[in-house]
């Protein structure tokens, strides 16, 4: 059975007095003169939460690799561990999550010591969706997303990501949001000036230690 | 022949005040509607060029004189450039029958602020008026395509049935007054101490709902619906000539008829009216120059209310409106005509 809703139809008064004309043009007044809630863009920006899918970078070894899995995969696929570098292991699990194989080229080359690294890791981003498989698929925490969300560039190959600069992008994320806890809002202050009149407190973030997962 | 010759400077003089002051207004209400339907939408709206973006229009008139030309395959050339002068022109030459002022003396010569103070000036408002809607049906046939086509039929429609509205609507005024000359309507009013809106708020309310369609705003923008038509008429055109219609039929139209609107039923250029009483005057350190800025405060609040109430309300349908009008609004008139004959004797006193 349908259930027909509809609003109250006006009565006559009600039409002769415009009342509802007057409900609409009292709603926008006061929107009119309050505080608009714009954030001028180029001028100022917002920094994304740090679960934003923007560009793609390449988290460096610097001792704060997810264990046992990093030491495991290392020792599987016998990976020079060079600190300050990436820490691709060249399991190509990203690849392999990706909807659009052919954006990624990834190559490793085998040292003089008989060990291997990553050497060619090319990302081309004009097939990328931003679907973030790749991210969940990576099993040493390596590729991870960024809150770089201005793409544009002047010319095609500047939409590829060569290792180099996804070693960049790493190091700058792993120094500047690293260690913020996990939250959609950058901080209070933040959620306060998008959303002022929603005076809902977010709940402090909690961390906790493993064992009670 | 000194005073032929004073003459015609005198109406050079107004004719350049008045194209100036509307032409020049017009292109900065652009900003103006701008900033307002931002701010109703909690935006700040323009902000980039100049302060504020007070350079806004400048820029955006730049930007349209400066792109190409285009015009559609089998279009008729004529009138699709004729349509343009039709839109601009009668929409311009309404303001020389809308008085800003009372009559003055300058170096001994008696001066009226109105370009051509004719005894049958309200008449030729409203042929104006009706004269728009030649420039949309042209423009609509001469483009050659089915948007614009419908859209102006669509206005045509809604013009024929507001201007019959809204001239019954005048009537009452006209009845109080007795006369059709705008500046003798206001004189009337301040004789009689009395504001018509006072008496005829039906009319007022009706000449608001006409002033809206004729002008084409919301909620009667049903000719440029932009979810169904584009834009309407303006579809085929490009440049500047894109640029003249919205500022022709939104800013300069509007203006003209909320500046009719103030001549017939919020007496012209005097300031605050108590019925049958008198006139306060809180602008009265102005001395001579109060009038003038009465009459444009009342023309921009009415200006702004009209601004107000296009970003409020939705669009109604074209059978709602023509409903509107026939059913509605033109018995209500008629019953306003027979009420102001009834109190018309108390008001001429």
């Amino acid at each position: 059975m349908i259930k027909r809703v509809a609003t109250k139809p006006l009565s006559w008064l009600e039409r002769a007095l415009f009342i509802d004309f007057i409900k609409g043009l009292s709603v926008t007044i006061r929107h009119a003169f309050s505080r608009t809630i714009t954030t001028h863009y180029p001028y100022e920006k917002l920094t994304p939460p740090k679960r934003f899918r923007g560009f793609f970078g390449h988290k460096v070894v610097d001792g704060n690799e997810p264990q046992p899995a990093y030491d495991e995969w290392v020792e599987r696929f016998k990976i020079e561990v060079i600190p300050g570098k990436s820490r691709c292991v060249v399991c190509m699990l990203c690849k392999r999550a990706c909807p659009v194989p052919q954006l990624f080229e990834i190559e490793g080359k085998k040292l003089e010591n008989g060990r291997r690294v990553v050497s060619v890791f090319n990302m081309n981003l004009m097939l990328c969706t931003f679907c973030g498989f790749c991210v969940d698929a990576c099993p040493v925490d390596c590729l991870f997303q960024s809150d770089i969300h201005e793409t544009a560039s002047y010319t095609r190959k500047d939409s590829i990501l060569d290792l180099e600069l996804l070693e960049k992008i790493g190091r700058d994320w792993q120094i500047r949001r690293e260690n913020e806890p996990d939250r959609i809002w950058i901080d209070d202050s933040q959620r306060e000036k998008l959303w002022h009149e929603n005076k809902v407190r977010l709940p402090e973030p909690q961390f906790r230690g493993r064992h009670e997962w | 022949m000194e005073s032929v010759v004073a003459g015609i400077i005198i109406a050079i003089i107004k004719i350049l005040v008045i194209l100036g002051v509307v032409l020049g207004v017009g292109a900065y209400l652009t900003w103006v509607e701008r900033k307002v339907a931002a701010h109703i939408q909690r935006r700040p709206g323009p902000m980039v060029v100049g302060w504020h973006g007070l350079l806004q229009p400048l820029a955006d008139g730049l930007k349209l004189i400066t792109k190409e030309d285009l015009f559609p395959r089998y279009g008729n050339k004529f009138l699709y450039n004729l349509a343009i002068v039709l839109a601009l022109v009668p929409a311009t030459l309404v303001f020389a029958v809308v008085p800003f002022g009372p009559e003055f003396e300058l170096f001994g010569y008696k001066i009226k602020p109105i370009l051509t103070d004719v005894n049958v000036g309200l008449l030729l408002v409203f042929g104006l008026g009706s004269l728009a809607v030649y420039a949309i049906a042209i423009a609509g046939w001469a483009s050659n395509s089915k948007y614009p086509l419908i859209g102006s039929m669509r206005k045509a429609g809604i013009i024929i049935s507001y201007e019959v509205v809204i001239t019954f609507a005048v009537m009452g005024p006209l009845i109080l007054a007795g006369t059709l000359s705008t500046y003798e309507i206001v004189q009337k009013q301040i004789e009689q101490n009395l504001w018509y809106v006072w008496v005829q708020p039906v009319a007022f309310v009706v000449f608001m709902f006409a002033l809206l369609a004729e002008t084409g705003r919301v909620p009667f923008d049903i000719q440029e619906a932009e979810a169904e038509l584009v834009t309407g008429f303006t579809v085929e055109y490009g440049g500047m000539k894109f640029g003249l219609f919205p500022l022709v039929e939104w800013y300069v139209e509007v203006l003209s008829l909320s500046a009719i609107a103030v001549v017939l039923f919020f007496g012209g250029w005097s300031p605050i009216n108590i019925p049958f009483v008198g006139f306060v005057d809180p602008l009265f350190f102005l001395g001579p120059f109060s009038p003038y800025v009465w009459f444009l405060l009342k023309v921009t609040l009415l200006f702004l209310f009209i601004l107000w109430l296009h970003w409020t309300l939705p669009r109604y349908r074209i059978d709602q409106i023509t409903e509107t009008a026939w059913k509605i609004m033109l018995p209500l008139t008629l019953i306003n005509i027979v009420f102001t004959a009834v109190i018309a004797p108390v008001v001429w006193g």
